[in-house]
């Protein structure tokens, strides 16, 4: 069996003795879209929050390409792109600036930044917004910049956080596209979302997590099966409502 | 009455959670720090040998009611301060205002309650700064116990009315004359609030206890006008030092703050349509392209400082204010009149010195200003420097580049200043330049150093940014710290006077010293940027660490 990208054991968070997070176990692989559903306060955002190696698990073991963050730090972090429901804009940067900081810190080149900045710009639909301050930018098109940004230092494990919240029909088509095409092209996608209809979709397999535990996990026809053929969103209110 | 009770709720809610429990702590420490200073300079202004029989002399007989109406003075300082610098977000950005103005409440209300909660920061800050020279006037009253009770209203009544003074006047000016040009001169405004105050604070609190001295007994024999809003609450004051309740100023007094809230509430009935002008006249967001940036870390978080200056109108228009007051400072002489007056010095001595003096005033105005570039401004892009795989020596590498670029405002401005006030010599203002590029480097080193300490400058959960009394601390802490870093010079310049007085001191002999002098400030500055780097990169490095 070929490694991981994504491995947690036993995977936990705890906020002042309460724990968000407890006991998660999953292996997301190379190349796989993995959904991640959960009600509000449910730990989505802890457990991205631990991949991204902005939070310390307080329990567990987690592995990302083989590594964990306390022993490779940064050679790790330049493996993860992680897109957080509040994009870390500064305001008064443009988005074109903006993407040039990011790929500054990633240690980019200048022409494939360039390059795959104007790519992903057009791929996005935010190519004549480009040398406006992101001060200006509606909360989506704050999404669609810093997701820009991200992708143009090329992770091999992409995070994100609600990444299509805000975003108008048409946005969330485009980023299914992006999303789809990073994945053939060998990255593995981790997001949370509260859209079933973008998990049943575009997600290889989907977890759900309620109450800081994954309660239910498989591909979306396997969820429905286990349910009686019951649709994504039955599934997912009778997962949460047993947890509860 | 519900949003008053919501704000007061929100308030009594903080101490049940851990940050809300470390920004009451941050700001309560900041504004007991500052009341502490404040209570040690009224403490050494009123043991001034004479001070009390040339009051007397100078106010007929009234020499409390003049120390509490110095006192007060601060009060409309602090007011005018706030209400130029917060007014914009205050009345039109506050973050409940859509709440507000959608509530089926009366159009005047939400501008009420802007009021009510700067009124509310203000008074904090004008009793942390006014409240301990009044309370050490009451003491040798000596005053009875009840006198003491009526010192906040007293501050109240002395910062509320030019509060709402300057609200409602910025309501007035936005509801009929809103435009792009309007929108940058009110920045200009808070710009040049924000600055004044900085100087006025620090002038008030690290000046010399005699030269305030001076300054109240000029007060009080009238030379210089008391503020309007000041007379009934000193009058108050003065009168429950003695012991009596004045009656008639506590009625003064209540009738000004009825007078203030209806005036403001009147005002407040444009306060709906202001906000629409306000919104209609959004300053233009197109900027050129960063397809030109540099792909290093330390050009590239440089380019990104200099960007965030240079497209924000508000930084910028504050760079040119603050030239205007260091102009302003230097034509009055500020601080080294006596030096320039010292009859053993050579002229171009005495020029060098002043402008050096004059450089450590400026840069300890926009230390603080320039130490939020280092970490705290990026509370909101937290997680992105987080997730990033660069070195932390090296983002503050860019970091500190930028800072010492930014500083050479200041040390041009001086020497401009030095040519045109003093007339200064060219190989003076050189001199003076190459030893202030030296204290740059010091000065940066010390900003570095406190802008890094995590417990000032970390952040909370997803990046909220730090407000109050931790920066509070943080200033106090950089001012001090300056002050420190700044010793070796001010001894030599001790001993320099020191030498001038007893065997004089020849023109001749202070430029051949003065290659040395120069020497000298460049290796103390590049010694105190390297440790500001060695120590910063360490503590950046903590503070990126996962929490």
């Amino acid at each position: 069996m070929s490694e991981a990208a994504i491995r947690a054991s036993g995977l936990g968070r705890a906020f002042d003795d309460r724990w968000a997070v407890r006991d998660l176990d999953l292996a997301v692989a190379p190349g796989e879209i993995y959904g991640f559903l959960g009600q509000n306060g449910a730990g989505k955002t802890t457990t991205l929050r631990m991949f991204a190696g902005l939070l310390r698990p307080s329990a567990g073991e987690l592995r990302i390409d083989g590594l964990t963050h306390a022993d490779a730090g940064r050679a790790l972090r330049r493996r993860i792109g992680f897109l957080p429901d509040t994009p870390p804009l500064h305001d008064y940067l443009t988005a074109r600036q903006h993407l040039a900081l990011v790929a500054s810190l990633w240690g980019v080149p200048r022409r494939e930044r360039d390059e795959r900045g104007d790519r992903l710009f057009d791929a996005l639909g935010i190519a004549g917004q480009a040398d406006a301050l992101c001060k200006a930018a509606s909360h989506g098109t704050r999404k669609k910049i810093h997701l820009a940004a991200v992708l143009a230092t090329a992770p091999s494990v992409l995070l994100l956080d609600e990444p299509t919240s805000g975003l108008d029909p048409l946005a969330v088509r485009q980023l299914k596209d992006l999303l789809g095409e990073q994945a053939r092209a060998g990255a593995t996608v981790f997001l949370s979302t509260h859209g079933l209809e973008l998990a049943e979709q575009v997600c290889h397999r989907i977890g759900i997590l309620a109450g800081g535990r994954l309660r239910a996990e498989g591909t979306a026809a396997e969820l429905r099966a286990q349910h009686g053929d019951a649709s994504l969103e039955d599934v997912f209110l009778a997962v949460t409502a047993a947890a509860r | 009455m519900n949003l008053l009770l919501a704000d007061v709720r929100a308030l009594a809610g903080l101490p049940r959670t851990a940050a809300g429990r470390r920004v009451l702590a941050a700001s309560g420490g900041g504004l007991l720090l500052l009341g502490l200073l404040s209570w040690w300079f009224a403490n050494a202004l009123l043991d001034q040998p004479g001070l009390v029989v040339a009051l007397h002399d100078a106010s007929d007989g009234r020499s409390q009611a003049a120390l509490c109406a110095h006192a007060l003075t601060a009060c409309p300082m602090v007011a005018a301060w706030l209400g130029l610098a917060l007014a914009q977000r205050t009345l039109f950005e506050a973050p409940e205002l859509a709440l507000w103005r959608l509530a089926p409440l009366p159009p005047w209300r939400p501008a009420l309650q802007a009021l009510l909660r700067a009124g509310f920061a203000a008074t904090l800050w004008a009793l942390a700064i006014a409240g301990p020279g009044l309370v050490a006037v009451l003491r040798r009253g000596p005053a009875p116990a009840w006198a003491y009770a009526l010192t906040p209203l007293a501050v109240v009544a002395a910062t509320l009315p030019t509060l709402a003074a300057s609200l409602a006047a910025q309501l007035l000016i936005v509801r009929f004359l809103a435009g792009r040009w309007l929108r940058l001169l009110l920045v200009v405004f808070a710009a040049a609030g924000s600055i004044g105050f900085s100087t006025w604070l620090m002038l008030a609190l690290f000046g010399k206890p005699h030269d305030h001295a001076r300054d109240v007994v000029a007060f009080a024999a009238g030379e210089r006008a008391t503020p309007w809003s000041v007379g009934p609450a000193a009058a108050l004051l003065a009168a429950a030092a003695r012991g009596e309740l004045d009656l008639r100023a506590l009625r003064d007094l209540a009738l000004w703050l009825l007078a203030t809230f209806a005036g403001f509430r009147l005002v407040s009935r444009a306060h709906p349509a202001a906000c629409e002008r306000h919104l209609a006249a959004e300053l233009p967001a197109w900027r050129r392209g960063g397809g030109r940036w540099p792909a290093g870390l330390a050009a590239n978080v440089l380019r990104k400082e200099f960007a965030q200056v240079a497209q924000q109108p508000g930084a910028l228009v504050g760079f040119l204010v603050f030239a205007v007051l260091v102009f302003a400072m230097c034509q009055r002489r500020v601080l080294v009149a006596g030096v320039l007056a010292a009859p053993s010095l050579p002229a171009d001595v005495a020029a060098f010195a002043a402008l050096l003096a004059w450089w450590f005033l400026a840069v300890l105005l926009v230390l603080y200003a320039h130490m939020g570039r280092i970490a705290q401004w990026d509370g909101p892009q937290w997680a992105l420097w987080q997730c990033a795989p660069a070195a932390p020596g090296a983002i503050l590498r860019g970091k500190m580049l930028a800072v010492l670029a930014l500083l050479g405002w200041p040390l041009l401005l001086v020497a401009f200043a030095g040519v045109a006030v003093l007339d200064a010599r060219a190989d003076v203002v050189l001199a003076y330049a190459a030893t202030a590029l030296g204290g740059s480097g010091m000065a940066l080193g010390v900003l570095t150093i406190v802008g890094t300490i995590p417990v000032l400058v970390r952040h909370d959960g997803d990046g909220g940014s730090l407000q109050g009394g931790k920066g509070l601390v943080a200033a106090l802490l950089l001012v001090v710290g300056m002050q420190v870093a700044a010793l070796p010079a001010l001894y030599a310049w001790h001993r320099l006077g020191e030498h001038a007085a007893d065997h004089g001191l020849a023109l001749d002999d202070a430029w051949r010293a003065a290659p040395a002098v120069i020497g000298a400030a460049l290796a103390y500055g590049a010694a105190w940027c390297g440790l500001g780097w060695l120590v910063g990169s360490w503590n950046f490095a903590r503070l990126l660490r996962p929490r």
